[in-house]
């Protein structure tokens, strides 16, 4: 991962029609938790990603609420029914309002 | 078996049952309760003491009063490591056999860790779009204690299962 926001989806490289396929996601993000201090003893102020927006083909099929507990370059990885070749986006919003977006098309392979 | 014999099966059954409830006014099963708790292995349909009022409030607030369904034939299963060496990076594998049908669906999926500075550390709301629940990320955790996933359905069930996690290195701060 480099920079920040920095977000990857992986999903199987062949999907059938109607297949529950498993999709990986990762997004580069320092997740503070507030309680951590810098080497010269400044507190560090909590900033995390708090919220991820999951729409398959325009609609919300996921959405996750998080705290400075999950690690930091947050991964999360779920299944998803591929009933339709559409696009899957996933939004992450952190505590500063930033939000980071990444999209994968979700296209069926002949059989 | 004759009847006659001072020591049949049935008598041992019932004097082992009888030196059981003995024991369980004693200290002894106490100590195996700790026991249990050590090794994270829970009896069927036991869930572990609610450590505090901040946990019992999150409990309350996500089943609303609803009994909490689990033990060895629940429908869910929460997967972690018995010993996490570094507290910032534990993994996480959350899944259920429920049905992911428009009609009847896992709505939501909590997590607490007990002894953490935020308990309940996340929520994941779910669809029947989803087809299945496997939820898998990582989380940081301060210390040794015992890690909830409460499921709830759309028709108002509520599922958990436990796991205690022996931390080593504190990963909160």
């Amino acid at each position: 991962m480099r920079g920040l926001g920095d977000a990857r989806i992986k999903i199987p490289d062949r999907i059938a029609k109607g297949e529950t396929i498993l999709v990986n996601s990762i997004v580069s993000h320092p997740m503070d938790t507030g309680f951590f201090r810098t080497a010269e003893g400044k507190p560090i102020p909590a900033w995390f990603i708090k919220d991820v927006v999951v729409t398959y083909g325009g609609e919300e099929v996921a959405r996750f609420e998080w705290t400075s507990g999950i690690s930091r370059d947050p991964v999360v990885s779920f299944m998803l029914k591929a009933d339709k070749e559409a696009p899957l986006t996933m939004v992450w919003t952190d505590t500063k309002g930033s939000a980071f977006t990444r999209t994968v098309e979700i296209r069926f392979t002949a059989a | 078996m004759s009847l006659e014999q001072p020591f049949s099966r049935r008598n041992f059954v019932r004097a082992m049952g009888l030196a059981a409830a003995g024991l369980a006014g004693s200290g002894a099963v106490q100590g195996s309760d700790r026991l249990l708790a050590m090794t994270g292995v829970l009896p069927a349909g036991c869930d572990p003491e609610v450590p505090n009022e901040q946990i019992a409030r999150i409990i309350q607030e996500i089943t609303g009063g609803r009994p909490i369904q689990s033990g060895n034939k629940g429908h869910m299963a929460l997967d972690m490591p018995a010993v996490a060496e570094d507290g910032r990076v534990v993994p996480v594998i959350i899944e259920s056999n429920l049905p992911m049908t428009p009609e009847r669906y896992v709505k939501a999926v909590h997590l607490i860790v007990d002894h953490n500075p935020d308990p309940h550390l996340a929520v994941f709301h779910l669809t029947p779009a989803l087809g299945e629940v496997s939820i898998q990320t990582r989380i940081k955790m301060k210390r040794t204690t015992w890690v909830r996933a409460l499921l709830v359905t759309s028709t108002g069930d509520v599922w958990a299962d436990y796991a205690r996690v022996n931390v080593t290195l504190n990963g909160c701060g």
